[in-house]
């Protein structure tokens, strides 16, 4: 074999070595250490977690490449950290840690939680958390459990001094809660059940200073400027603090929240050191958009990423979720301005954790019905807006991305 | 006594006498011929008491001792509409549950009609019919023609067809199908003005307080 044909060969078996290592070999190597996880609902109403290095390219079929989950036991109200899912089985009264290994969403440990409906998660540290709950099947009580994730061992639980709902109100919700130096800031609201299909929210933002650990009120600060902090951030995140911390939390009365869509969807900021909202801060996101939003993301300085409904495209809360009506817009919360808003295809789903930064890059998962499901990348630097990684065969809805490391 | 369908009907919404009590309970645990009853030519009135018997024997023990015992499908029984109602009604009497209807159409397995009035304000009542698994939620009426697919309801159930079905709901033009081994939840308020129709798998798209009235009406 002369020299000529012995590059040829191995041009070739180096070509065959590129090109025949597929997308899902790729997904698969180092299988327990991937960046990024997906979390898909199929058409078929299966729902599968894929875990991948990046997103910025390629496709992938979570039935082909991903974990089949035991939808009995498991839901999109999960918490990402570390490598691991974190998940409250409300049936099993457990909160239980999983990992996936081997195409298989495995528990590691777990620990009891009884009559706890979570409304919130916050971590305060690289291994503690604090789920901040209500008590079930009542919703009327703030709870607490912090935890040691690595053992899986409750640190403390109990109540917290918050007032339960009185007068007409006979429910509630936890829409925030934020460690600020010794204290514990939790936002929250109460609600009004009128019969099947119907309830109301109080007008009020309410926001209490805790003593931390001991849970003690101090202090309880009133807004009436909006109403709804929040939502359930294992579903959908709506807060951030920024770096110089500042914290940003938006209200939401819009028919998918607080069902008081008279009111404005607004961003509403606690400067850092202070313990209530601040009364000459007040981003009026509905008079901006001219459409109720829920879900706001950081994507660094003073910009954060929201996602707004269009009123002109769903009929009402049945349609609310299965019609792409979704729309995204950069804002700059500290100068209360809408930058633009992204030229993506309408997005489905009320409720989707569907955004995140990396280097300069906002990743944001659009379930179009129109388009498909993709990740599409916003260069913030450029503005330019790309498709990156497609969730296809069954994809119905890219319900979370979360970065798994 | 002539025992008419109106009597029964009185005797149901407890405003007989005490002779007209003595006379509805003596026709209806009565062995010998019903002279109200006219049934098809061929038929036997003892095959259809014992029926309605059996009926009720199977029924009565799950519905008095538990809140959410399934319905299992029972054996053809053949009755004529009014009478069946009587033995449904009797189940009522005893479980304070609602009312529960199956009419049958001899040539099928499925039954023609399913209605079902949940009374109860804290008992969720569960049913298995042919096509699919029925969860009838608290001050609940639904009817479902099997035959049409109409649907009159008011209140929440929780619907998990057995293969695909299409449904259409009473004050709405739209059909709407339901996949096979999937959890639909339907709520409809009493006024008809409002109505969700959403799959398990997208529950948490509802606002969390309507979540939360549904995993604890549905224990979901």
């Amino acid at each position: 074999m002369n020299s000529i044909s012995k590059r040829s060969l191995s041009f070739l078996l180096l070509l065959t070595s590129l090109f025949g290592c597929t997308d899902s070999s790729l997904t698969a190597k180092n299988e327990g250490a991937h960046k990024y996880s997906i979390y898909i609902l199929a058409k078929d109403g299966n729902e599968y977690i894929v875990e991948t290095d990046q997103l910025d390219s390629g496709i992938i079929l979570p039935e082909k490449e991903g974990a089949e989950l035991n939808t009995r036991e498991m839901d999109r109200s999960v918490i990402v950290k570390n490598g691991y899912y974190y998940h409250l089985n409300r049936k099993k009264a457990a909160l239980v840690q999983y990992e996936l290994r081997d195409r298989q969403l495995r528990a590691v440990q777990s620990m009891r939680l009884t009559k706890f409906s979570l409304e919130n998660f916050h971590w305060l540290g690289r291994d503690t958390l604090l789920l901040t709950g209500l008590n079930t099947p009542d919703f009327t009580q703030v709870k607490y459990a912090m935890l040691n994730v690595a053992a899986m061992k409750s640190i403390s639980e109990g109540n917290m001094e918050i007032p339960i709902p009185s007068g007409k109100f006979d429910n509630m919700s936890v829409g925030f809660v934020k460690k600020q130096d010794s204290k514990l800031l939790v936002g929250y609201t109460y609600h009004q059940e009128l019969g099947l299909l119907n309830y109301t929210t109080s007008d009020t933002t309410y926001v209490t200073e805790l003593n931390y650990p001991q849970m003690t009120a101090v202090k309880t600060a009133k807004d009436t400027r909006s109403t709804y902090p929040g939502g359930v951030n294992t579903v959908q995140t709506s807060s951030f603090e920024d770096v110089q911390g500042d914290f940003y939390f938006m209200d939401c009365p819009g028919i998918a929240l607080g069902n008081r869509p008279e009111l404005a969807t607004g961003i509403l900021r606690i400067n850092k050191n202070e313990t209530a909202p601040d009364p000459r801060y007040f981003f009026n996101i509905s008079r901006s958009i001219g459409n109720h939003a829920y879900g706001m993301w950081p994507v660094g300085g003073d910009k954060a990423i929201v996602r707004a409904e269009r009123k002109d495209l769903f009929k009402g809360l049945w349609d609310h979720y299965s019609t792409p009506h979704f729309e995204f817009y950069l804002v700059d919360v500290k100068n209360n301005k809408v930058i633009n808003k992204l030229a993506l295809p309408l997005d489905k789903g009320t409720r989707r954790e569907c955004v995140l930064l990396k280097d300069n890059i906002a990743y944001i998962s659009i379930s179009s019905s129109a388009e498909g499901n993709f990740i599409w990348k916003y260069d913030l630097k450029t503005g330019a807006l790309s498709k990156g990684l497609e969730l296809a065969g069954n994809t119905d809805f890219i319900l979370r991305i979360d970065q798994l490391r | 006594m002539n025992i008419s369908k109106d009597l029964i009907e009185k005797y149901h919404r407890n405003q007989c006498s005490a002779e007209e009590r003595d006379a509805v309970e003596e026709w209806l645990f009565s062995s010998h011929t019903d002279e109200g009853l006219q049934l098809p030519l061929g038929e036997s009135k003892a095959a259809h008491k014992a029926d309605i018997w059996k009926g009720i024997t199977d029924i009565l023990p799950e519905e008095v001792h538990s809140e959410t015992k399934t319905l299992t499908e029972k054996p053809i029984r053949k009755y004529s509409f009014w009478m069946g109602a009587v033995a449904a009604t009797i189940i009522v009497g005893v479980s304070g549950l609602g009312m529960v209807q199956l009419q049958r159409n001899r040539q099928q397995t499925d039954p023609e009609l399913v209605s079902v009035n949940n009374t109860s304000t804290v008992k969720v009542h569960h049913l298995e019919v042919k096509g699919y698994d029925l969860s009838v939620g608290t001050s609940t009426s639904a009817k479902i023609d099997n035959l049409t697919g109409l649907v009159d309801l008011s209140g929440s159930i929780l619907i998990s067809p057995k293969k695909d079905i299409t449904l259409q709901f009473e004050g709405s033009p739209d059909k709407i199908t339901f996949k096979k081994d999937q959890t639909y939840i339907i709520l409809k308020s009493k006024e008809g003005k409002n109505q969700i129709i959403v799959s398990e798998k997208n529950l948490m798209d509802l606002p969390p307080i309507l979540q939360k009235q549904i995993i604890n009406e549905f224990n979901i």
